[in-house]
């Protein structure tokens, strides 16, 4: 076979192999809207228990930030490739999600939380979550979101109740909605930069 | 003067190449993804995907996600072998040329 082929042909091949394989690593997934929907979804809970002093509000909350996170994911996954990448950090989330709901419906149900414990946990796992994704994907502008929520929990085992909600909003703030939206346009300009490699 | 080696005519075909190297750099993909990268017909990458199936070097998974049939793809051990195979043999065959 190769008796036929010109030098170009099997150059041109090389590099075909080299851009797909380099097309299919390339993270196509969008997690940007995720941080915004759950930085959303604590404003809402916090708003939400403080206006109707409900303490199902932050259950109903979580729990159905959760169901459209899900909903979203499986609907938007439906075109695109699963990358190990992806799957290892969606790992990530996943776990400390479900250590996240453990955690809190213990301490919720037993009547041990309390605003400097719940910013204390949140903060630390966030952190550490967020810290763990930083590293995988060698991304400075998440591990500094890391360093954010670690800064937050510390200081909610020592700030007043007062400045411990004020520093929890502004954490939320910038890690959550900020940081999502910069993930979000920082995707969609990637998408635009790569459309079809044609075959 | 060492033999060159034969190209896989398996995985030679320009898209049966582009796909097989699309998965590689994934853990699996669905059909719709792989038309839109490979810009190919529905007819012709199912006919190529079926070639590689066939050689054992892909694995097909149907499923249904939100009531939606899906058909996903996943390179297997064998075609990532045959794939890493390929490349070496267009090495060579590029290194003799230059050699010439």
């Amino acid at each position: 076979m190769h008796e036929q082929m010109t030098n170009q042909d099997l150059t041109e091949r090389l590099t075909l192999i080299e851009e797909m394989i380099a097309e299919g690593r390339r993270t196509t997934e969008s997690w940007g809207w995720i941080f915004v929907l759950w930085g959303v979804a604590y404003y809402v809970a916090i708003i939400g228990s403080g206006a109707m002093k409900n303490p199902l509000v932050w259950p109903v909350t979580m729990i159905s930030a959760c169901i459209l996170t899900v909903v979203v994911i499986l609907a938007k996954r439906r075109d695109l490739p699963s990358t190990r990448i992806g799957h290892s950090i969606g790992s990530l989330w996943i776990a400390a999600g479900i250590s996240m709901f453990l955690v809190f419906l213990a301490l919720g149900t037993s009547g041990r939380i309390d605003q400097h414990i719940m910013v204390t946990v949140l903060g630390a796992m966030l952190g550490s979550t967020n810290a763990a994704s930083a590293l995988i994907l060698k991304w400075r502008m998440q591990f500094a979101c890391a360093a954010v929520w670690w800064a937050c929990a510390v200081f909610a085992c020592f700030g007043k109740g007062t400045q411990v909600t004020l520093a929890f909003l502004a954490a939320i703030f910038f890690c959550q909605i900020v940081f999502g939206v910069y993930a979000m346009l920082r995707e969609s300009r990637r998408r635009r930069q790569h459309g079809v490699i044609h075959a | 003067m060492p033999e060159l080696p034969d190209l896989n005519p398996v995985i030679h075909g320009k898209l049966r190449l582009a796909v097989l190297s699309l998965l590689a750099g994934v853990e699996q993909a669905e059909f719709t993804w792989l038309r839109a990268k490979t810009g190919s017909t529905d007819g012709n990458l199912g006919a190529q995907l079926l070639k590689l199936e066939e050689a054992g070097y892909v694995g097909v998974e149907k499923q249904f996600v939100l009531r939606k049939p899906q058909s996903v793809y996943r390179i297997t051990e064998k075609g990532r072998r045959a794939l890493a195979e390929y490349v070496q043999a267009l090495k060579a065959l590029l290194g003799s040329a230059i050699n010439v």
